[in-house]
């Protein structure tokens, strides 16, 4: 059995060494605290909640979209994204942003909008009532 | 209420099943009926719950929370009956049901196979449990009444005929945020209307409704397809079980055989229907995303696909050699890893452990169902392994020589490592978030691509070799003609496509190979062994795939645009008008049409926005225009009625001898400007001025402009300069004198009033190649497939 052990090995071997190396290549870190994302010039994944008193804008001829993300210490950024706004920016609890800081702001190249489930959706709106 | 008792029902006597085959297995006589019946019974309340939420869907029983949350009265009938599965509880229940319905065919096609039913139904009969826990009242069960915990309904739900009700005046709530009210369903609230004898079905006359993302056709298949695809997987691993079970590992190959091939076309299917259905509504251009959702059902697929090829040596060399055959463990293994992958996959996707960060969408009332579900996974992972390990020293004895150099054994297994090898990548970059970690999608594309050449190279070189032992010779003969044509079809490819990467020559290469070699087979075999065709039909459409997966992945071109109402625009070698836009379903929806033409063939697109009653959202439908060759694909991006007079012009800055290109115009700033006589002033502190030379190019013509700075009294004052020619106007907002000026760019009318608004569709348009073959690979490969089921089940028998 010892040819099977060969090339199955070599098939694992190898692949599993190219996907560790590509692996760090290719990762992307959480980085939650916008006071980091800020300083890193690596690409990043953060969440953060729309600022929604800054509204947003949409600049339609050059299909730029732009922000403000806070995160949970109140420190806030913002982001610029090459794209359309998301399908369901506004009515998101939080949103994700991949990309880099970089000029002032953080380029965003992926948007991934997180929307409250029904669950917290009732938890929240108990909050407000009984408040 | 019938409905948590019809599941409490089907728990107990799933129990009562699984304790009966457990003592059948043990030898106890007079066991098996009543653990049949006990499954029967099982399998009779669960149809019962089913079609009883069902009811409750058509119904619109909005006392039930799960209609309510999920359904409303407005979709047609289709939709509403998928609802059933749209939320977390009811998509349990629709793997459940189908779970079932397959459990009474394996009871059908066991039992009439020496003793293999208590074997194989007592570890069925345990996954049925387990999925009947998941949906009991205990946990999750889809029956809970909209009261039972306090909810919050937005009173646009209610019956307004009851407003007026004194009552009800305790139990509205205002959400100052938001602007919206709500009436508190509580225990309280429903007590009061029970006895005002008001039924809850008259009171809440609306439910929340479906998501308008899954209001599409293809979402009524998939997910079933897909819960099939699931539910099958449970029958190889209890195979699998009941063969470690009883020591004898001869007949669960070829018994279980059939069910792997059914379990993995149904999957594969369900897979890429998901893909299709990602391709169709969201718009965002592609079929597949890498997205963990995707991931995790691909995962068990490339497993099981593995599994099915080891099988084939395992089936081979028991009747080649008598004994165990080769690679028994490996069957085992990869039978129980398909499941429990299955499991693991379902896990990944509704834990929200997946989260994308520490924000966890799911709150406490799903966290018990996902406790649950690692008690499940770590269950049959431990009694899997353990089973394993009591039977390891046996299962050494494996029958027949090392695998030949040329030997078909060697090169099938060879290929089933390269597939693991792809679902261990894919596992890992799925998994890593939760270790807080996270990949970009080219590290599946570039790990994947090298394995998919691999894989076609194997596949035609596999189905060239014989079994047990070839001579070097012989392969070489074999090879040299398919490899030939292979050739000349690759370099014809490469030359006629442009084909400009190593990699993508390369996967064009091997699958052209898989196709050839299993094309002349296949004619060989036509009409002698039809029935033999599945795995040349399978390879075939999976070669189809690769082509199509490789030409729209590596050429397709995109572009966004904007089009104004009746101007035509020239994209990606078509004319585009836009010729405004129409509603329709009832004034809620917008279509916005586009007249697309080429040499005179005129095609009208529709891509349509609408606000979502669901979520308030404004989603955006593609719409493609579909062909062999190549789809065009138009996704609406934003539409603006006001285009033009919109338009306030747009800052730039330029240093000196600088271009700049801004809405096509390229403008260059050249000089500075200044006239003898505002030199002389200058020099003698009267007012002066410094004129901007700016040269303009639009539409091949060039115009130049000069605004200028002034200077008068101590105030400083910009001009601007038109050029009527280029409907242009440059207004200089700022100048510094070593070389640099700020000006505004925009149209003529930009700030005259009474012009005629424009009206701007931006759209994004994309073509891409051959994307038709992905559809029709699939296509053949479930027939393929098909055919393979149709022959194992014949065999199955002997």
């Amino acid at each position: 059995m010892k040819n099977k052990y060969i090339f199955g090995g070599i098939i694992i071997v190898i692949f599993l060494g190219v996907m560790a190396y590509l692996f760090t290549q290719t990762n992307i870190s959480y980085e939650n605290d916008f006071a980091k994302v800020m300083q890193t010039h690596r690409t990043v994944r953060a969440t953060g909640e729309w600022v929604k008193e800054r509204s947003y804008k949409i600049d339609p001829r050059n299909k730029v979209f732009t922000f403000y993300l806070k995160d949970a210490e109140g420190n806030v950024m913002k982001v610029v994204y090459k794209g359309a706004m998301p399908n369901n920016f506004e009515s998101s609890s939080s949103v994700v942003v991949t990309g880099k800081f970089k000029n002032g702001y953080f380029e965003a190249t992926n948007i991934l909008t997180k929307c409250p489930s029904k669950y917290q959706q009732e938890f929240k709106e108990e909050q407000k009532s009984t408040s | 209420m019938w409905g948590n008792i019809f599941l409490t029902l089907g728990l107990i006597s799933s129990v009562f099943a699984g304790i009966m085959y457990f003592l059948s297995i043990k030898g106890y006589e007079n066991t098996l009926k009543p653990a049949r019946f006990g499954f029967y019974v099982a399998a009779v309340s669960v149809f019962a719950a089913s079609v009883l939420l069902m009811s409750a869907i058509l119904n619109h029983q909005y006392e039930l929370k799960y209609v309510f949350n999920y359904s409303n009265d407005d979709l047609p009938l289709g939709l509403l009956m998928s609802t059933f599965y749209a939320g977390q509880e009811g998509s349990f229940m629709l793997w459940l049901l189908f779970t079932v319905i397959i459990g009474l065919v394996l009871i059908k096609y066991t039992s009439s196979r020496d003793d293999l039913e208590p074997r194989v139904m007592f570890t069925f009969t345990l996954a049925t449990f387990f999925l009947l826990v998941m949906v009991s009242p205990l946990l999750k069960s889809p029956f809970v009444y909209i009261w039972k915990n306090a909810t919050y309904i937005d009173i646009k739900k209610i019956n307004p005929d009851f407003f007026s009700q004194g009552f009800l005046q305790n139990f509205f709530f205002q959400d100052t945020s938001s602007g919206k009210s709500f009436i508190k369903m509580s225990p309280q609230l429903y007590a009061i209307l029970k006895s005002a004898g008001i039924p809850l079905n008259k009171f809440i006359i609306h439910g929340r409704g479906l998501n308008p993302l899954l209001q599409n056709f293809w979402m009524q298949i998939h997910p079933p397809m897909l819960f099939i695809g699931f539910a099958l997987t449970t029958v190889p691993f209890a195979f699998a079980m009941a063969a470690l079970i009883k020591n004898e590992y001869k007949d669960w190959i070829r018994q279980s055989l059939p069910w792997t091939l059914a379990a993995m076309m149904v999957l594969g299917l369900a897979i890429m229907l998901g893909g299709y259905w990602s391709y169709g509504v969201l718009g965002w251009g592609g079929y597949w995303g890498w997205d963990p959702v995707e991931n995790s059902s691909l995962i068990p697929w490339l497993v099981g696909v593995a599994l099915i090829h080891t099988m084939l040596i395992q089936k081979k060399s028991l009747t080649l050699y008598g004994g165990i055959g080769k690679y028994a463990r490996t069957n085992l293994i990869l039978a129980m890893l398909t499941y429990l992958l299955v499991l693991y996959s379902t896990f990944l996707t509704r834990s929200g452990i997946l989260g994308d960060s520490s924000v966890h969408s799911f709150v406490d009332p799903g966290a018990i169902v996902y406790f649950f579900l690692i008690v499940f996974i770590l269950t049959f992972f431990v009694w899997g392994a353990v089973s394993l390990v009591l039977r390891w020293k046996y299962l050494e004895k494996e029958s027949g020589e090392e695998d030949a150099f040329w030997s078909r054994e060697l090169a099938l297994f060879t290929g089933a490592v390269a597939l693991l090898a792809s679902a261990i990548i894919i596992f890992v970059g799925t998994s890593a978030p939760i270790f807080g970690q996270s990949v970009e999608t080219r590290f599946y594309d570039e790990m994947n691509l090298p394995i998919a050449i691999i894989i076609g190279l194997l596949n035609g070189l596999s189905l060239l070799l014989k079994w047990k032992f070839n001579k070097g010779k012989d392969v070489l003969k074999s090879l040299i003609p398919p490899l030939t044509v292979s050739v000349i079809l690759t370099l014809l490819v490469v030359l006629i496509g442009g084909v400009t990467d190593v990699m993508l020559a390369l996967l064009s290469f091997s699958s052209i190979f898989t196709f050839v070699v299993n094309g002349q087979i296949a004619i060989r075999i036509i009409t002698k062994k039809a029935l033999s065709l599945g795995p040349y039909v399978t390879h075939i459409g999976m070669a189809i795939f690769f082509i199509g997966v490789l030409s729209t992945g590596g050429y397709s071109k995109e572009v966004s645009v904007d089009l104004v109402k009746g101007q035509t625009e020239q994209v990606l070698g078509y004319n585009f008008t836009f010729l405004g836009y129409s509603t329709f379903d009832s004034g809620k929806k917008y279509k916005f049409h586009v007249r697309v033409e080429k040499d005179n063939t005129v095609i009208e697109s529709a891509p349509v926005m609408y606000i979502s009653e669901f979520n308030g959202e404004l989603m955006r439908e593609p719409d493609i225009i579909a062909g062999f060759v190549k789809d065009l694909y138009i996704t609406p991006l934003n539409y603006n009625s006001n285009g033009g007079a919109a338009n306030k012009g747009k800052q730039v800055h330029l240093n000196k001898g600088e271009t700049k290109t801004v809405n096509r115009v390229s403008l260059t700033f050249e000089d500075f400007y200044r006239s003898e006589e505002s030199i002389k002033n200058m020099s003698e502190g009267k007012p002066f001025s410094i004129g901007v030379k700016i040269k303009a190019v639009k539409d091949g013509k060039t115009a130049e402009l000069i605004p200028e700075f002034q200077m008068g009294g101590g105030q400083k004052s910009f001009t601007t300069a038109e050029a009527p020619e280029l409907n242009l106007k440059v207004t200089l907002t700022n100048m510094n004198a070593a070389g640099s000026v700020d000006i505004i760019v925009s149209d003529l009318n930009s700030n005259i009033n009474g012009i005629q608004p424009k009206e701007v569709f931006a759209i994004k348009a994309s073509i891409k190649p051959f994307v038709s073959l992905i559809w029709i690979g699939v296509l053949i490969i479930t027939l393929g497939f098909l055919i393979a089921v149709i022959k194992r089940t014949k065999e199955s028998r002997s």
